[in-house]
């Protein structure tokens, strides 16, 4: 699959999952797994999905401006860049964020997200 | 050298360079380097180095608000992912950029980018 498609189908599938069953992200981590949000590392699908489904809001919708990405190298990972707004439920403004993905394939032909970088980008 | 001190030694490194000797940036590449600046896909340190040496801007200054790194896989790589503010000259208002280099291990004991992707922030 081309790779700007497939980083395009990552980020809809992904981000849609964090909006309305953010548990159900957890198949897209494993256990080797890195998340650093706001400067705080997390390792392990099971306690990224622990951070991210215990942050401070229980509706949010992601909306992306833009997506870049590049492979990686030889062991056919693939790194995506991403930029958007996030609205928080009852929030007047959306936050602005940055996030990178690191995506590793699987040897089902899929990919899983090795390393995960999210941070807000403040005015 | 412990990731987070090596990542924090590149950043400053790369934006005195770019600030101070862009050309200088060359050294800091190679033939297969990516580079997405904006959404404009450029490969090779040569091409990289005419495309920045080449923006319409003489005199700049990047300072750096945020540096996240995590390393990248079993080849020894490490991704790093940066924001801050870049202030043009003449500009009365800085830019807000995000940008994540992904840095290969050299034969000699140093590192190159192999992968860097670029985007403002824009309000």
């Amino acid at each position: 699959m081309d790779p700007d498609a497939l980083s395009k189908a990552f980020v809809e599938h992904y981000y849609t999952t964090f909006d309305t069953n953010r548990a159900g992200l957890a198949n897209l981590y494993q256990e080797t797994s890195m998340l650093t949000f706001e400067g705080q590392k997390i390792q392990g699908s099971q306690n990224i999905v622990n951070k991210l489904t215990s942050l401070p809001f229980q509706q949010c919708k992601h909306s992306i401006t833009t997506v870049d990405c590049q492979p990686s190298g030889p062991a056919g990972g693939m790194l995506v860049f991403v930029s958007g707004n996030l609205q928080l439920a009852g929030e007047q403004h959306a936050l602005k964020f940055s996030q990178m993905f690191h995506l590793m394939p699987t040897p089902q032909g899929s990919f899983y997200v090795y390393n995960d970088i999210f941070r807000l980008n403040y005015a």
